[in-house]
């Protein structure tokens, strides 16, 4: 065996030791090693950032809008718009997260004086926070918030140029953002908004959006009223095919948003344009309202109470935890910080051990891997307590 | 409340292939192990993520070392050995190579491999196959030196042809051969898997990557890599291991030259007898060792005096048409407009367009992993660190996207299919998104670049020299070995060895 000559060959190993020896010896001695890439992965994602409250305008007579700016003043993160932050609230005893869709535009959070801001509308009895963040939020609060999560927003490499968004609602919000980015001239899309509400005082940021509404020939406002109202020229009925249709392009992207029962509705409605799937996008579905009304769920179970063991690192705690609300839910009752984003069982921020017990994980949108579901693993806001149950979480 | 216990045998730093390696060899000898995880999951970039209810593969193309059930290599018996038992199904080849005049689909084994690069190029089956056959001795040579070390005239003797060629790079090394040029672009392809040009690359780590890959073939788990990862850490608990989740270590705790615990960003401070590292180096000796005066000289001479190798950026597609509909025919496709390696990896310290392209269709590996009548399919390229240190983050956005076209573009008119019309999902995965979910220095995922400077065999015959902080051991893609997820597992080893062996000879003192 030969290579070049024997003495060459065998003296290849201390050849190689002594280059290596004399690399290091001429390095400089300073720590001079930085990470540009991952400090725009931070600019990106800093992960939680504290937030003060600096501005609550009504934005109909149901919902207002916050809006935060961070406590030392500084840029916000990048983020898409269509993109929902998540905030932590501490009320009483429990600390409870919720993910709102950002109605501010991604500009906004980098210009010369930044914020970013949600609209909420107060709920119709089953929602508190929604309620505390109308009622009982002011100017000078302090929360944390953690933003840029989320697949629903434009992908230039997926969806068509000519986007279609259906609204219903305070599910505006992303779209709000959107609409704002393409006056600004920072998303590149032609969008059109059909907005459907019950009435004309119910139409959550009605003056903004018609602020941007003719600004710019890319972006078209429209609104579509269900209830019968003297006066009102504009569309009316629900958002139908027909009406969806008119609104098209040959090529075009719909964003859903909205309550749960729209969802529904629209799921017939986008069936019957005949495009393909890739073209049809909903954002995530939201906590469900009633468990019980799936398939699966054991009926007779829904006014349990179980006892819930909480393993974090080498302790245990035991907490009460509802058969009709979710794991995430029994958590944040007890004061027990757990990570969530979307609240729908996608994301697999709240992704929990599940070390015994029974439960039923909901059928909307179960977002887990196939080998965490063979090894127990939920994702905590989308799953039911049918048993006692001990879990294992993050020591947060 | 309390979190952890009073002290540990060893606390390891990340929950990836390598830390978690080290945890199950650990908890196998019988030691109390802590392993702290940045992210929620375990796995670093060996996981998946669901998008539009579809679980997609973050990362792993194929896993060298396992080989079949009655044979296994290294890594598929380390698995064996401790129990962890994955669904490993088969890739059906080695790659298809399209490069310039060739169109070939090329396969596992040494002989059927020389065999179709002969078909190719006539009159060079003889002299390939002895090629590959040269690998295939360094490779044992390799295996077989790093459980039995033995003296330099014993291994000149036992171990001859591994000696004679360390020196060389593989460029020195091809050249003996005569090969014509197209049969030396078929046997280059996978040279982006260790990521340096051949006239830098040592042969030793080209013999390695070619006898193990070609003479073995490789596989890919069926539940993606989170199989993998989620097999090792659940059954890293079992044995005993405590895994604790959405944990960064900020600091390794040092006093008097010896490392004795870690503090987390949530503040709690953890004592053990060793600390295994996950984390870079680069990281470690420039900003996590407290206090930063326990720091010599020469670690942060070595960190600066060696190069970061490859980081990754893939454009991952959900794909609304079945594979062969698409004209997508193959598992594995390298496509370059040249085979020169050195001048691909100059190529790859810019931001594109890139003339080095690896793509994978999970589906003829793995069928039925995308629901029916869909396919998923991801082009990678393999960037060096350089250029995409030079991103502003609000550029980041605007890069991604313009590198990302390029490569869809690119595969476009290589199928004579517009991908862009039969987009479901597209997933974009930068360096930045690996610094995002596992805090890889500057996103690199192939350590440190193997070269004629930094040989393996060099690092071999400095590892002890340079384990700087006593307690302190390092386990990742900046160990030893370098990258590749099937090395990732043997620096994990490699790390929990040391810390047995200094058990070992503590004791022997005592």
């Amino acid at each position: 065996m030969k290579v070049k000559n024997f003495i060459k060959d065998v003296g290849g190993a201390s050849r190689v030791t002594k280059a290596r020896l004399n690399a290091f010896a001429s390095a400089s001695p300073a720590l001079e090693s930085t990470d540009p890439i991952g400090d725009v992965s931070r600019a990106w994602h800093p992960g939680p950032i504290e937030l003060v409250v600096t501005k609550i305008t009504p934005a109909c007579k149901t919902a207002k809008t916050i809006r935060f700016e961070r406590t030392d003043g500084g840029k916000l993160p990048f983020f898409y718009a269509g993109q929902y932050i998540v905030l932590d609230f501490k009320i009483g005893e429990s600390l409870i997260s919720r993910p709102y869709s950002i109605s501010s535009a991604p500009f906004e959070a980098r210009a010369e004086h930044p914020f970013v801001e949600i609209t909420v509308r107060r709920s119709k009895g089953d929602g508190f926070i929604c309620d505390y963040v109308n009622d009982e939020l002011k100017v000078g609060d302090i929360l944390t918030g953690t933003m840029g999560l989320g697949q629903f927003y434009y992908e230039p490499l997926r969806d068509a140029y000519h986007v279609v968004a259906l609204a219903g609602g305070v599910g505006i919000t992303p779209f709000a953002s959107m609409a704002k980015e393409v006056v600004n001239g920072t998303l590149d899309i032609d969008l059109t908004i059909l907005y459907g509400s019950v009435s004309s005082d119910d139409i959550v940021m009605r003056d903004e959006l018609d602020k941007l509404d003719g600004v710019c020939d890319k972006l078209k406002i429209v609104h579509v009223l269900s209830g019968d109202e003297p006066g009102w020229t504009g569309e009316k009925g629900f958002l139908t095919a027909e009406i969806i249709k008119e609104y098209s392009a040959e090529d075009t992207t719909y964003f859903i948003c909205g309550p749960q029962v729209m969802y529904k509705f629209l799921h017939g409605e986008v069936a019957k344009l005949d495009v393909p799937a890739r073209r049809v996008r909903f954002e995530v579905f939201g906590q469900v309202k009633d468990i019980a009304v799936y398939e699966g769920y054991p009926r007779d179970l829904r006014d349990e109470t179980f006892e819930l063991t909480v393993v974090r690192g080498i302790s245990e705690v035991k907490i009460p935890a509802k058969s009709c609300e979710s794991i995430v839910v029994a958590l944040e009752r007890a004061g027990i910080r757990i990570e969530t984003g979307c609240r729908s069982g996608e994301c697999g921020f709240c992704r929990t051990k599940v070390l015994s017990g029974d439960y039923f994980v909901c059928p909307e949108g179960d977002g887990r891997r196939e080998a965490d579901k063979d090894f127990n693993y939920i994702h905590a806001c989308a799953a039911y307590p049918l048993s006692d149950m001990k879990i294992k979480i993050p020591i947060l | 409340m309390k979190f952890y216990k009073d002290h540990y045998d060893v606390i390891v730093i990340g929950g990836a292939l390598a830390g978690l390696s080290s945890a199950l060899m650990l908890a196998d000898k019988g030691l109390d192990v802590l392993v702290l995880e940045r992210h929620n999951l375990p796995g670093g970039i060996a996981t998946s993520f669901v998008r539009g209810g579809i679980e997609i593969e973050a990362a792993l193309h194929e896993m060298m070392s396992i080989g079949p059930k009655e044979n296994r290599l290294k890594v598929g018996k380390f698995f064996d050995d401790m129990g962890v038992d994955i669904d490993w199904l088969p890739v059906p080849e080695c790659y298809h190579a399209s490069l310039p005049g060739l169109e070939v689909t090329l396969h596992p084994g040494l002989e059927r491999f020389s065999r179709e690069v002969d078909e190719q190029v006539p009159g060079t089956y003889d002299k390939v196959l002895k090629l590959l056959k040269l690998c295939d001795t360094v490779f044992n040579s390799v295996n077989e030196l790093s459980i039995h070390p033995m003296s330099k005239p014993q291994m000149l003797l036992k171990h001859e042809a591994f000696v004679k060629t360390a020196g060389y790079s593989t460029k020195e090394v091809l050249d003996t051969f005569d090969l014509p040029q197209k049969a030396l672009d078929l046997l280059a392809p996978y040279w982006i898997y260790v990521g340096s040009g051949f006239s830098d690359l040592p042969f030793t780590i080209y013999s390695v990557l070619m006898a193990d890959y070609v003479g073995y073939g490789s596989m890919i788990p069926k539940k993606l890599s989170h199989e993998m990862s989620l097999k090792m850490a659940e059954r890293a608990e079992e044995m005993g291991v405590q895994i604790e989740y959405r944990q960064q270590v900020d600091k390794i705790l040092v006093k008097k030259g010896k490392a004795y615990g870690v503090r987390t960003a949530r503040g709690d401070e953890i004592y053990a007898d060793y600390v295994i590292s996950s984390a870079y180096p680069n990281k470690v000796y420039t900003s996590m060792i407290e206090p930063l005066t326990e720091v010599p000289a020469e670690a942060t001479k070595m960190v600066n005096g060696r190069r970061l190798s490859l980081t990754a950026f893939s454009v991952i597609l959900i794909l609304d048409k079945p594979a062969e509909e698409l004209n997508i025919k193959d598992y594995s496709i390298f496509r370059g407009d040249t085979m020169d390696t050195d001048v691909l990896y100059e190529n790859l310290a810019g931001l594109g367009p890139y003339r080095y392209l690896t793509c994978i269709c999970h589906n003829y590996g793995n069928p039925g992993v995308t629901p029916e009548g869909t396919c998923s399919f991801s082009v990678t390229v393999l960037p060096r660190v350089d250029g995409w240190k030079t991103v502003a983050a609000e550029d980041y956005d605007r890069v991604k996207h313009e590198v990302a076209k390029q490569l869809i573009d690119d595969m476009s008119d290589y199928f004579g299919v517009n991908l862009l019309d039969h987009v479901l999902e597209c997933v974009i995965e930068t360096p930045m998104t690996i610094a995002h979910y596992t805090g890889a220095w500057n996103g690199c995922i192939y350590g440190y670049a193997h070269t004629m400077e930094d040989h393996i065999v060099a690092r071999l015959q400095t590892a002890e020299a340079e384990r700087f902080i006593e307690g302190l051991e390092f386990a990742g893609a900046h160990a030893i070995s370098g990258d590749g997820m099937g090395p990732a597992v043997t620096n994990g080893r490699k790390a929990a060895k040391n810390v047995l062996d200094d058990i070992a000879a503590k004791e022997a003192k005592r």
